[in-house]
């Protein structure tokens, strides 16, 4: 196999186009000794909290991946099955909702809102709450405002994978509840009101100062970021529509495309074939959740989400970052192209 | 992990401790210990602590109920609690030993490191702890496969790889960053803990003289670490406004015991129940012993707390 030439995300360019920044930044903080809660962390969350539009933004050492995180808070996870854009469908979730019902958590995934006006009309009539998983949208709209502004809390990622990222695991909480923020606060470090007292037990998870400062410095940037994800995601539109199944921007909503998803009845080959002209892909992901060893125990099998299993055999992620230059996203167009147009296709299982 | 209160809460559970059972600890020590046991979903119950600030072994035989899962002890300041006491009572009622060693890498308790008694040994890297990093972070120690990989998954979202999952995990991985900073420091953890102790020394020597100040015993067969240096006072918060208005960082590690903090409440303790741990956060003080700290710099507290004394 080739070595790759297109990578699926590239960490290390991205770091070199606000190296300097950074790494006075880094230094700055590092000479002061001045790592946990600090004024950097306020700062970001003041920037994030007035990006998104709510009143408060916290700061948190990670995000749990959506089931993990409502199972690690003693609940059950009911799954409702997905749209063409990979989110959750509106109306499937008033059929899945019980008397124990407490909260729906909407995904934003690959950078797209799920569809908030009727989620939130389904919360408001049943007395649900909303927690937004964001993870994967930071400043994607839905009718002119951003995600993880809707529910009571937006829940955002800073993994390194992320479009905002640090240089390690970290994350944020959006809320405009006074009440639903200061219990955040107290929760994400260890439930102390002061220094020396504690009003209810809780846990440790706080951006380090490092990573803020780095959030804060991307601040600057991530809009033209967002921008030339849409740019390199129409350019893949314009010219693979007739090939593959391309995402398709609702009209309510200003993506962000933290991944480029593509649909193919032939995706494993596909794949090879990129593998072979050095272009790296991804699937995100081969297996629902629901199938995964851990759903059995709730009692889901195969059949149940037909939407989400069929979409998990056909998807397939394009490279999608903003250094990613007009020729490389060209070479994986041609790569596709060259998959579907040449007689490859037919004499690639030889 | 991404701290130390994560190793222990993932510590405990990847141990299966769950809501209805019970984990015996110290009420004398950080409120990690007992976060990581209440939000693992168990019960703390609180054994007083002994003269050198550390669960009293004597007393945690009769919290053992048939709830009990485990042991939590603490080694706070860097020191061993008295282990082998512990893991005989562990032995005989079948209880987990999990160890807040946070306080006390590179220790030593009769020629054994705390942290390698029980099952698993729970460390910080937070940035104010002997061996530390740029922002949170933690590791947990064992010598059981068996933890190592549910540990390994608890910690990643329980994936197995990239694709599939084994179980509902949670996120707690130390940062690159912060491993390349820790295994940068571990090379000069053997010259930080050896100021550390010397440091103590000075301090123990000189204020064993001051009437108002009471050192507490120390075992020379037992190589603490001193994460904090820790001493019981006479009129205790007079003389912390007094070192601190005099430029000095004295602190207290802490003023209030676990089990009268108001989230205890639920536990339904009370003020008389521990009276040791309620004693020692009423008259200890904790005075800077990190390797930067010059003699100069201690004679200069020293002369501090002798003024202190001499008027009070």
């Amino acid at each position: 196999m080739m070595k790759t030439k297109i990578k699926f995300i590239d960490l290390g360019t991205h770091y070199k186009s606000i190296r300097g920044e950074i790494l006075e930044k880094f230094d700055e903080i590092s000479s002061r000794g001045d790592y946990i809660l600090t004024e950097e962390l306020e700062k970001f969350e003041k920037n994030i909290s007035n990006y998104c539009g709510t009143k408060y933004a916290a700061g948190v050492g990670n995000c749990i991946a959506t089931a993990g995180a409502i199972v690690a808070s003693g609940a059950r996870p009911v799954f409702a099955d997905v749209r063409n854009d990979y989110n959750i469908d509106p109306e499937i979730i008033e059929k899945t909702i019980t008397k124990k019902t407490k909260a729906i958590i909407p995904v934003h995934l690959t950078g797209r809102s799920a569809d908030m006006t009727k989620i939130m009309e389904i919360a408001q009539k049943r007395g649900l709450a909303v927690i937004e998983d964001a993870a994967q949208s930071i400043g994607a709209g839905y009718k002119n405002k951003r995600v993880g502004s809707f529910g009571i809390a937006g829940c955002f990622s800073l993994h390194p994978l992320k479009n905002l990222h640090a240089h390690g695991d970290g994350g944020l909480i959006t809320t405009s509840d006074d009440a639903f923020y200061e219990k955040l606060l107290k929760l994400r470090n260890h439930g102390l009101k002061n220094r020396d007292e504690c009003e209810l037990w809780g846990y440790n998870s706080r951006l380090d100062a490092i990573q803020a400062a780095i959030g804060n410095i991307k601040m600057k940037y991530i809009d033209k970021w967002a921008q030339r994800r849409r740019e390199i995601a129409s350019m893949y539109k314009e010219s693979l529509a007739e090939f593959a199944e391309m995402p398709e921007d609702k009209e309510y909503e200003e993506p962000v495309y933290h991944t480029f998803v593509i649909q193919s009845d032939n995706r494993d080959e596909l794949r090879r074939y990129l593998a072979e002209r050095g272009i790296e892909t991804k699937i995100h992901y081969p297996i629902p959740i629901h199938l995964q060893q851990p759903a059995k125990a709730l009692g889901y099998k195969k059949g149940d989400f037909p939407a989400a299993e069929a979409q998990a055999k056909k998807i397939l992620s394009l490279p999608i970052y903003p250094e990613l230059s007009n020729k490389q996203v060209e070479e994986v167009i041609n790569g596709v192209k060259s998959f579907y147009i040449g007689t490859h296709r037919n004499n690639s299982l030889f | 992990m991404g701290s130390g209160t994560d190793a222990l809460f993932l510590s405990l559970k990847a141990l299966g401790i769950k809501e209805g059972d019970e984990v015996i600890t110290t009420p004398y020590t950080f409120f990690a210990t007992i976060g990581a046991i209440a939000t693992a979903g168990a019960k703390p119950v609180f054994a007083d602590i002994g003269e050198d600030y550390n669960i009293n072994a004597d007393l945690i035989e009769q919290c053992v109920t048939d709830k009990t899962k485990a042991i939590l002890p603490v080694h706070w300041a860097g020191l061993s609690c008295d282990m082998y006491k512990i893991m005989n009572i562990a032995e005989k009622y079948s209880l987990h030993v999990v160890e807040d060693a946070c306080h006390a890498l590179n220790a030593k308790y009769k020629g054994k490191s705390p942290g390698t008694f029980g099952i698993a040994g729970c460390f910080s890297l937070h940035p104010l702890k002997n061996l530390n990093v740029w922002g949170d972070g933690g590791f947990v120690v064992t010598d059981s496969q068996e933890m190592h990989d549910k540990l390994v998954l608890l910690r990643n979202h329980g994936l197995i790889n990239r694709d599939e999952c084994a179980l509902y995990g949670y996120n707690s991985r130390l940062d690159s960053i912060h491993a390349i900073v820790a295994n940068h420091l571990l090379k000069k953890l053997d010259h930080i803990t050896n100021s550390r102790i010397g440091n103590a020394k000075f301090f123990d020597k000189e204020l064993a003289k001051i009437p108002g100040i009471s050192v507490p015993p120390r075992d020379s067969s037992i190589k603490q670490v001193f994460h904090i240096y820790v001493v019981r006072a006479k009129n205790r918060d007079k003389l912390q406004r007094y070192l601190v208005q005099n430029g000095i960082d004295a602190k207290v590690h802490y003023p209030i015991p676990m089990h009268l903090q108001p989230a205890a409440r639920e536990l339904n303790y009370k003020e008389g129940d521990f009276p040791a741990a309620e004693t020692t956060c009423k008259s200890i003080i904790s005075l800077p012993v990190h390797e930067f700290i010059t003699r100069e710099q201690q004679e200069y507290i020293i002369k501090k707390i002798r003024g202190f004394y001499d008027e009070n």
